[in-house]
């Protein structure tokens, strides 16, 4: 199992691998948001490192900046920015998968305007939209040429096709892993528990993607030898995590998570670019890639989100509905009734959470001798 | 005070043309429900009725059913905290006895025009679209890197180049959508040429606004009260693109103009001249006259005139290419950083404000950056947290006494002493 702490241990200390990049001179790009197309940053010799929250920092800085009303993921992310707690970066990207991260974007724009004596990376936001339509692939294409200007105007090189398309397939792999990985939970009974599959996938967006599937692929070598994970079976969707805390409360308490629509979960992964063999048309690829995977909560319609939901928690064969949702993280909420009546199963909505904190007691009705472990 | 007659006339216009409307959907014609940041002018090009979004909540809570709508919409399962000013108008169709709501209710739309900024904003507009017979159009809502900070200045003629083409691109694509989708769905035409004559008769109506609004700036005393300067220009908004629309905003300047010329007031001594950031309060409009009186602050600025000043005039040979640059950055105008803070700044200039109140409300909206860069010009801000249609989220006695001591503290003091 030793492949499985090392994951775990990297998801914990995830500026880990990132000092080791600076300390050899390679340059390291913070990144907001599952939307930040990873291969632009990777073809360029960026180390990609996607930006986490603290829930046990008051986010003093961010609440100033970003007002109270706000995802605290969001302006946690701030605030530790604006600390340096994520070491040297030589850039940062952010996506627009959210209002929040939109909204930290047009904030560290505008302390970049006004306050420059403020220590903060270059920014670009990277404004990938999700509507199901042609119009939006054309408009995404050109964000994603957009940004490879952008990375090699930092970079002071071309990002060649080459490195590109070898990007690619590095992402491409660790996804196509990830997706092994989470099949490690869905058998009954269950070889992974969510907290080890939570802690597997974040480990890789602070990886190099070839490190990260060596140790994907070695998580899988080992798979016989977990352990079996026991609890009530349930699906988790409403907000993203990228913390365990809440992870280790439910599984504490006797669920087990075996599947999540949220992009620190199984949405980070389940679509891949799967380039076409005309190497002209790999930006498009990675265009409709990042357009259509999801859906997320922020950006997908109230019938998207709940016909994907009702398939993958039969998927991953769970026995209850969880939606947690976040303290102004709104979206979720307005899903909430769609994917209740289309998964058919006990369902609980615990909403207004604080960042890293769920009340246990709103979840009697998924523990009840009806719901089977 | 008297009111504006055109703020009478405009309220009374309104009534009749929403029995007007509601005969007209009785009668079978379709009805769109627009947002207020979505174009509405092909709409109007296309002979299709429409009501826009915000329009119908603020008539809703001016009317004491705010809670009741929300009611409803947290009756079927959705949050009654999120989104309400966009969601009011979801809690009449969720009624089922609509014909209850303000004016008679709102008619079913058979489509509603959205675009999706926000989280979750959309999905208001989804669960419009699971009501019988109405679908929802979809617009993005696209960001941009870098843009330049003087945007009243380029948007008339060099939108291009203040939105930049991506935008332009992605919104001018949506709009030929909406269009084939209107014609396929309604057998209505779209005639380029009455889509010219609608942009220009827009453009007409903002420049008559623009002219009103530079008079307001420049008047001592200020010549209208805000709550009279609100419907006065945004009734005619909803109607823009039309004969009456232009008259209406026509008749307003001339008004405006004959109490400046008069040297008329609001009818107290004006001690202190205020602007208010943010959406109509629109459950307790008293609010704009309560300190007229007491302090003799009056409310020269609201957004309302002033966007319609500077946020909407598009010139150009292409109007399709130009209505997506009126909409493209339209909430970016108010509400994104450096846009909206150097804005504001600027038109807190123009009118000669001496202090700002500015309503933060729970959705994310740059607030900070607007308030430092008004302080930052020299403007003292007052930042009052509410909901503009939720009364639950203030207490009106606390936001009174918090205006009060802060126009006693500070504003009025510097008022004094900047009039020597």
């Amino acid at each position: 199992m030793a492949a499985l702490a090392e994951l775990t241990a990297l998801a914990a200390d995830r500026t880990a691998v990132a000092h080791e990049w600076s300390a050899a001179g390679r340059p390291v790009a913070g990144y907001v948001g599952a939307d930040v197309p990873v291969e632009v940053l990777t073809a360029a010799g960026f180390l990609p490192v996607r930006l986490t929250g603290d829930p046990d920092t008051p986010p003093v800085a961010g609440d100033r900046y970003l007002g109270r009303g706000l995802d605290p993921v969001a302006r946690s992310v701030l605030t530790r920015l604006l600390d340096g707690a994520y070491g040297p970066l030589s850039a940062l990207v952010v996506s627009h998968d959210c209002e929040a991260s939109l909204r930290l974007f047009y904030a560290v724009r505008e302390l970049h305007r006004t306050e420059p004596g403020i220590a903060l990376p270059p920014v670009h936001l990277v404004d990938v939209l999700h509507l199901p339509h042609r119009t939006t692939t054309r408009y995404v294409l050109a964000k994603i040429r957009q940004l490879r200007t952008q990375v090699e105007r930092w970079k002071g090189s071309p990002v060649t096709a080459e490195d590109l398309a070898g990007a690619v397939a590095a992402h491409d792999r660790v996804r196509s892993l990830l997706g092994r990985v989470a099949g490690l939970r869905r058998t009954r009974p269950a070889r992974l528990t969510g907290i080890e599959a939570l802690a597997a996938v974040a480990a890789t967006t602070a990886l190099p993607p070839d490190r990260a599937a060596l140790l994907l692929e070695a998580l899988l070598a080992e798979a016989d030898a977990l352990p079996e994970a026991g609890g009530t079976r349930v699906f988790l969707t409403g907000s993203s995590h990228d913390h365990p805390r809440v992870h280790a409360a439910l599984e504490e308490a006797g669920l087990l998570v075996v599947g999540e629509d949220h992009d620190w979960g199984d949405l980070l992964h389940h679509r891949l670019v799967d380039p076409p063999p005309d190497p002209a048309l790999l930006e498009l690829a990675l265009a409709e890639r990042y357009q259509h995977n999801g859906p997320a909560a922020a950006a997908a319609s109230i019938r998207q989100r709940a016909a994907h939901t009702a398939a993958a928690a039969r998927a991953c064969r769970a026995d209850a509905l969880l939606s947690y949702v976040r303290v102004h993280d709104d979206a979720p909420r307005w899903d909430f009734p769609a994917q209740r009546a289309a998964t058919g199963l006990p369902a609980v909505l615990v909403d207004r959470q604080p960042y890293g904190r769920i009340d246990l007691d709103a979840l009697t009705a998924l523990r009840t001798p009806g719901v089977a472990a | 005070m008297t009111r504006l007659d055109s703020a009478r006339r405009a309220t009374r216009h309104q009534r009749q043309w929403f029995e007007d409307l509601r005969a007209e959907v009785e009668a079978g014609a379709p009805l769109a429900l627009v947002n207020a940041d979505a174009p509405q002018e092909i709409f109007r090009a296309m002979g299709i009725p429409y009501v826009v979004n915000q329009w119908w909540a603020s008539i809703i809570t001016a009317k004491r059913q705010g809670q009741d709508h929300l009611g409803r919409v947290r009756a079927h399962g959705y949050p009654d905290d999120s989104e309400q000013y966009n969601a009011l108008p979801l809690g009449g169709v969720l009624d089922p006895e609509p014909d209850t709501g303000p004016w008679g209710g709102l008619p079913r739309p058979t489509i509603v025009l959205g675009e999706t900024t926000g989280d979750a904003a959309r999905k208001v507009f989804d669960v419009w679209d699971e009501q019988p017979g109405t679908t929802f159009y979809a617009l993005e809502s696209a960001a941009e890197n870098a843009v330049p900070p003087n945007w009243w200045e380029l948007m008339p003629h060099r939108w291009e180049e203040a939105i930049g083409s991506d935008r332009l691109d992605l919104l001018v694509g949506e709009l030929e959508g909406l269009i084939r989708f209107l014609e396929t769905t309604t057998g209505l035409v779209f005639s380029e040429t009455r889509f010219r004559d609608v942009m220009d008769l827009v453009n007409e109506q903002e420049e008559w606004n623009r002219r009103t609004r530079d008079l307001v700036a420049a008047a001592r005393p200020c010549p209208l009260e805000v709550t009279d300067s609100i419907p006065s220009v945004m009734v005619p908004q909803w109607h823009r693109g039309t004969a009456w629309g232009v008259e209406a905003a026509k008749a307003f300047h001339d008004e405006v103009a004959q109490r400046v010329a008069a040297g008329t007031g609001v009818g107290v001594d004006e001690r202190a001249r205020l602007m208010w950031i943010g959406r109509g309060l629109w459950f307790d409009l008293d609010f704009y006259r309560r300190f007229q009186d007491s302090h003799g602050a009056v409310f020269v600025w609201s957004m309302y005139l002033a966007i319609a000043a500077d946020g909407y005039l598009r010139y150009g040979d292409d109007p399709l290419r130009a209505l997506a640059a009126r909409f493209a950055t339209f909430s970016d105008q108010l509400y994104t950083p450096p846009w909206s803070v150097e804005w504001y700044v600027k038109e807190a200039r123009h009118h000669g404000v001496d202090g700002v109140v500015h309503l933060v409300s729970d959705d994310p909206r740059g607030s900070w950056f607007t308030t430092r860069g008004l302080e930052a010009a020299g403007f003292p801000v007052l930042e009052l947290h509410a909901d503009n249609v939720d009364a639950r989220t203030a207490d009106p006695d606390t936001l009174d006494r918090k205006v009060r001591d802060w126009l006693d503290a500070v504003v009025l003091p510097r008022a004094g002493a900047r009039g020597g």
